[in-house]
């Protein structure tokens, strides 16, 4: 796809999260809500007068609220404001940081403050989830977003022992990052001497998809302000400049696929992150990039999903995962916040991935900030029936 | 001094030393600064994994000066009072580099006033002290249960509580297949009944184990009133309402020409498909369009119904069924089969028989996997639940 | 700013009370098809769609991520899709962000919605409400609605007879557009004598249940005559949004819609609505609104609603002759039904209703109740 030129440049200029937990009875929705507002609000030095425009997104069913930003307006500040309910299931957070790069980018609004949020504790998510399948069929036959169906390829192409090692390895590692991450929603402690014991003891959810792998169920919000070239240059904060996002999606029917070579599936991660790389110019994402916040699900897919994100042929993601290469000081360090098993309101989840990225390369990521420079980061969203969205952020305006 | 907690300030700085963890100060440079107000000002100085604390009057230096009382700062420190809330309500402010401050909750190891010092084991031992009367039979009205809690490691012991007739009883003792026994290391029970850690952590870990009716485990929280170790106080907070709803509202969904031809067909013991126009792939169930070509997909054939497992998901979880509230039995198997007709990822997604969830072979490229044949209900209406499941075509 | 973006097809299923006979799917679908045959767009990574906006609610759709069962119809298999919760003009507003922003330049802007497949939508729009005070006090976008229409025809002067008359010539309207849904006419009398639904709000007042689909190509000013000979252009966006609860709000203000239109005349340069603009299509849910959003967009003085009424306003201002809200769309689709009657006015292909050669005209949308939310547009022959 051709490069197309952006209309004017635009910049994260304020991130604000709540802690993010299982429960969170001390407040409802708007209250939770206006929490993270405040703290970005305060990261940017300005106020809820210098905002032009709100974009909210969460899913309806979590929470049964229909149109929730109507009451959310409480604690959004979008009294008096344009607003907009932007909204693609998981990939929910990131449709939003897009969505407030287009309206800033179009000239029509300069200031534009994103705001997704989840409170699942509200909620049966695993039945909310399940809710996404078509009713005629295939909402009798699932189990939310459960398969183990990575793991069974995995083990088929590298090997049980590897394959299994491989998402524990990855899964501590996130655990180890989280614990540096005071927004954790869950922070284990695990050590890689466990590793045999949890491959052992974790109860198995799917197949070898254990509960130790997969992603929480969060409540929380994240709220990311983005501003104009001209405005951004004049906030409390250097500004993280938005290079370029893209969103893929892929058609509904879900069937579970790879176990036929002769039929090989294109997966989306891997044309969204062709396409970008392609009409950005990077040839090896794996060395442009100094970190990749990833939408993880679970320790399998994370571990599987590295290799179709860094347009990888063959085991380079499993020898990222095995030399800890992926650590906080490692070569490709990914999700230093610990990631999605560390914290999962998932409205929110994939736009704390881009608010987290954007921290890395401002240098505030507090105890989990990556030592050296973060000139480039990526984030991903995932969502659907493996919906994909990357955006890619970075500390100069060079490209 | 904290009137509120019966805690001083000072013995918050004093410990500041003996707490100090110089991993987590790697590459910090700075001063940080303490304003509580009423009571006196302190500087925290680090660098070189070093750290110095001294009573200041200037702290112009500091990246980030915190401006409190002396009850919010003592609270915070103890954990009873949420720091967030604090800096929400303006109770505890930050003038500075409210990131930079975040660094220095890495730098030291939690307070712990010099005034309690239980072990492992005199908390389990009052816990289990206190358990009978931190029964709540309104709770649990009809509730006949047996609770084993096998604790393990130093201080630990073996306690079992019957639930009848809205009494509790607790004996330190084993018993025989108990409703639910719970098995944990006493360290990590002492930390889930302060609150430190949640149970689905540990079990996630693997660090705890539920053995016999889990979601009894899961009820533990209602059937006894929350532990208070001795000198905290009872439920400081205000007690929260939580509003529990049940929603619905009933549906009718259109099936259409294309899903209603399938769903016709399965009333009628037959599965269709229907097959691309230009790549040739077949839908199953079909769709309006085949999105690879963006073209619409009129024909239909008709594929199966025996065919080979290609995956077998063993589902050991399982959520209720949204439109029924039902849950199914796990662990079950939920198949993706290439039923005859169909090739490469042209398969057709539904359950096993759970007797023989264990007994399939997977496919995996040219290997074929274990042949299934489907078994229908007797009064079919038109639902994907007219194939109850599939079994294994012997 | 002078920035505009095109309109080069629509396309829409016939608005019907109950769409029984097809899924959501198959009535896009019959939307897309001409949409792709008429302009020749393809899905091409270099030129052609490759981001689609969808306009569709969970609650209504009873799924978790309503988006997720049409990425095949909508053709995004391997492109992008965004969904707008929100009252379709703002779908509109967005798409046209996307492509002024430069990263897109042709965008598929499509949506559905099937209000007959719950068993009450008045269910439906209490969930919009939390959980611990309005939802158990039987709070719905009818019910809400009609606190506004008291307090708002009190102020100005609007009558039972006022919403009679209304009520007859949308029906009038309707009868002569093709896509809108076919009701029976009535008489004024019929009207007033209709059963209360909420007090003022008679059966007749409020729209009726609806299923519809619609689709539109849009794409920059460059791109525009690779797809058609006379697009419509958007010139101008604004939306607002007021305070939840009613107690906070003044009810009868119309805050937000002032700002919404207001935003949406800068942008395009209207000084003076009622002179420039040929004609208005108002999201009309009940009757009360269509003399209340006219006050709002600045066309009608404050607060003399009731006269504008018996002056034949609607008829002088050319306002709703497709037959607005009030003859039937479904929910989070008025903006998108206002702004198709729009297109086909401004390119002369309004049949009987056709006016004569219009230039501008305005569409508005309303999210919750009581005008809560308003999203404006204008577009330009």
């Amino acid at each position: 796809m051709a490069k197309k030129k952006k209309n004017r440049n635009v910049a994260i200029v304020g991130v604000g999260q709540t802690q993010y937990s299982s429960h969170r009875e001390d407040v409802n929705q708007p209250e939770m809500i206006h929490e993270a507002v405040r703290l970005a609000l305060a990261d940017a030095g300005i106020t809820i007068d210098d905002v032009d425009a709100i974009v909210h997104g969460n899913m309806e069913l979590f929470e049964m609220i229909h149109q929730p930003d109507l009451w959310h307006v409480l604690g959004t500040g979008g009294y008096g404001k344009d607003s907009f309910r932007i909204t693609t299931g998981g990939t929910t957070g990131a449709t939003l940081a897009c969505a407030a790069d287009n309206l800033v980018a179009s000239e029509m609004y300069d200031v534009v403050m994103t705001v997704g949020f989840e409170k699942l504790q509200e909620g049966h998510t695993t039945g909310g989830i399940t809710n996404m399948a078509d009713p005629l069929w295939s909402r009798q036959l699932q189990t939310g977003a459960l398969t183990g169906s990575t793991g069974y390829k995995m083990e088929k192409e590298f090997g049980e022992e590897r394959a299994n090692r491989a998402a524990m390895m990855y899964r501590i590692i996130m655990d180890k990052h989280a614990c540096l991450n005071h927004n954790s929603h869950r922070s284990f402690g695990l050590d890689f001497d466990q590793m045999d014991e949890l491959m052992e003891n974790s109860p198995r959810l799917v197949g070898d998809l254990r509960l130790i792998h997969m992603c929480s169920q969060s409540d929380g919000c994240c709220v990311v302000i983005f501003a104009s070239e001209k405005k951004a240059k004049k906030m409390a904060k250097p500004p993280v400049w938005v290079r370029d996002h893209i969103t893929v999606h892929r058609e509904e029917t879900f069937n579970i696929f790879g176990f036929d070579e002769n039929y090989p599936v294109p997966m989306t991660h891997r044309f969204a992150a062709e396409q970008l790389f392609a009409r950005n110019g990077i040839d090896s994402p794996v060395d442009y990039f100094d970190v990749f916040e990833m939408y993880d699900p679970s320790g399998w897919w994370g571990a599987d999903w590295m290799r179709e994100f860094f347009l990888f042929e063959n085991d380079e993601h499993l020898k990222l995962i095995e030399e800890k290469e992926i650590m906080i000081d490692g070569k490709m360090p990914i999700n230093p916040s610990g990631g999605v098993t560390a914290a999962n309101p998932i409205g929110a989840t994939a736009l704390v991935r881009v608010a987290e990225a954007a921290l890395q390369v401002r240098g505030d990521a507090g105890g989990h900030q990556i030592p050296g420079d973060v000139n480039h980061a990526l984030a991903s969203g995932f969502g659907g029936t493996m919906w994909t969205v990357l955006m890619m952020l970075e500390r100069e305006l060079s490209w | 001094m904290s009137d509120q907690f019966g805690i001083k300030v000072e013995e918050i700085f004093d410990t500041m030393e003996e707490r100090f963890r110089p991993e987590g100060a790697e590459g910090v440079d700075a001063s940080y600064g303490y304003d509580i107000q009423g009571v006196g000002k302190w500087k925290l100085t680090v660098k070189d994994g070093q750290m110095k604390i001294e009573e200041a009057n200037d702290l112009g230096d500091c990246v980030a000066v915190t401006i409190t009382d002396a009850d919010t700062f003592v609270g915070v420190n103890i954990g009873q009072v949420d720091a967030m809330k604090a800096f929400n309500s303006g109770k505890f402010k930050v003038d500075g580099d409210l990131g930079a401050l975040g660094q220095t909750a890495k730098m030291f190891t939690k307070f712990v006033s010099g005034k309690k010092e239980m072990t492992v084991g005199d908390f389990i031992q009052d816990m289990f002290a206190t358990l009978e009367e931190r029964f709540q039979p309104k709770n649990v009205e009809g509730l006949d249960v047996t609770i084993t809690y096998d604790i393990q490691g130093d201080g630990g012991g073996c306690w079992t509580a019957t639930i009848k007739d809205g009494t509790c009883v607790l004996k330190e003792e084993r018993i025989e297949k108990p409703t639910v026994r719970l098995e944990v290391g006493a360290a990590d029970w002492v930390d889930v009944m302060l609150g430190k850690v949640d149970a689905m952590t540990l079990l996630s870990a693997g660090k705890a184990a539920i053995e016999g009716d889990s979601s009894l485990a899961l009820k533990l929280g209602e059937i006894f009133s929350k532990y208070i170790a001795p000198g905290e106080m009872a439920e400081p907070e205000q007690e929260l309402v939580r509003l529990k709803k049940v929603i619905s509202v009933d549906h009718r969904f259109a099936t259409g020409p294309v899903m209603g031809k399938f769903l016709q067909g399965l009333k009628n013991k037959k599965i269709i498909a229907n097959k691309c126009p230009k790549c040739g792939r077949l839908q199953l169930p079909p769709r309006e369009v085949c999105a690879i070509c963006r073209v619409r997909v009129p024909g239909v054939v008709e594929v199966g119904p025996k065919g080979h497992i290609t995956i077998n998901d063993i589902a050991y979880y399982s959520s209720p069924d949204p439109l029924t509230g039902e849950t199914r039995e796990t662990p079950y198997g939920s198949i993706n089969i290439l039923l005859d007709g169909c090739k490469g990822n042209e398969t057709f997604w539904h359950l096993l028989r759970r007797d023989q969830i264990f007994e399939v072979e997977e496919s995996w490229n040219e290997k074929k996997g274990t042949r299934v044949r489907p078994v229908w209900a007797e009064n079919r209406i038109g639902s994907i639940k007219d194939i109850l499941y599939f079994e294994i075509d012997k | 700013m002078g920035k505009r973006v095109a309109i080069c097809a629509l396309e829409q299923v016939k608005n019907e009370p109950d769409i029984w006979y097809q899924r959501f799917q198959g009535m896009l679908l019959d939307c897309l098809e001409p949409i792709l045959e008429k302009t020749g767009v393809t899905f091409d990574m270099d030129k052609g769609i490759r981001n689609v906006i969808t306009c569709s609610d969970d609650v209504f759709d009873a799924r978790t991520i309503s988006d997720s069962g049409i990425t095949d119809v909508v053709g995004a298999h391997f492109r992008g899709e965004e969904k707008m919760a929100q009252d379709s003009i703002n779908g509109l507003g967005y798409a046209m962000a996307c492509i002024l922003s430069g990263h897109d330049d042709v965008v598929l802007y499509m949506g559905h919605c099937k209000e007959s497949q719950a068993e009450s939508r008045y269910m439906n729009t209490n969930l919009a409400y939390d959980p611990f005070y309005m939802r158990p006090l039987g709070i719905d976008f009818l019910s809400a609605n009609a606190f506004q229409a008291r307090a708002y025809m009190e102020k100005a002067g609007v009558d039972d007879d006022h919403l009679a008359e209304i009520v007859v010539r949308s029906r009038k309207n309707a009868a002569k557009n093709p896509y809108a849904r076919e009701n029976e006419m009535v008489s004024g009398d019929q009207v007033k004598n209709s059963p209360y639904l909420a007090d003022p709000i008679r059966e007749l007042h409020f729209y009726p249940m609806t299923d519809w689909a619609f689709g539109m190509l849009l794409c920059s000013e460059e791109r525009a005559k690779e797809f058609c000979d006379n697009p419509v252009w958007v010139t101008g966006y604004g939306s607002c949004m007021d305070s939840y609860f009613p107690g906070d709000r003044d009810i009868i203000s119309n805050f937000a819609l002032k700002n919404a239109a207001s935003r949406a005349y800068s942008m395009a340069g209207v000084k003076n609505p009622q002179k420039e603009i040929d004609l208005f299509e108002l999201t009309d849910q009940s009757a009360y609104q269509l003399p209340m959003w006219a006050e709002g967009v600045g066309i009608v003085d404050e607060f003399a609603g009731g006269k504008w009424i018996e002056e034949g306003g609607p008829d002088k201002s050319q306002v709703n002759l497709s037959g607005g809200m009030l003859n039937g769309n479904p929910v989070m689709l008025g903006g998108a039904a206002r702004v198709a009657e729009a297109w086909y006015q401004l390119r002369g292909e309004a049949g009987d209703r056709q006016l004569k050669k219009p230039k501008k005209a305005l569409a508005h949308g309303v999210t919750g109740a009581m005008g809560q939310h308003h999203g404006v547009v204008i577009l330009e022959k």
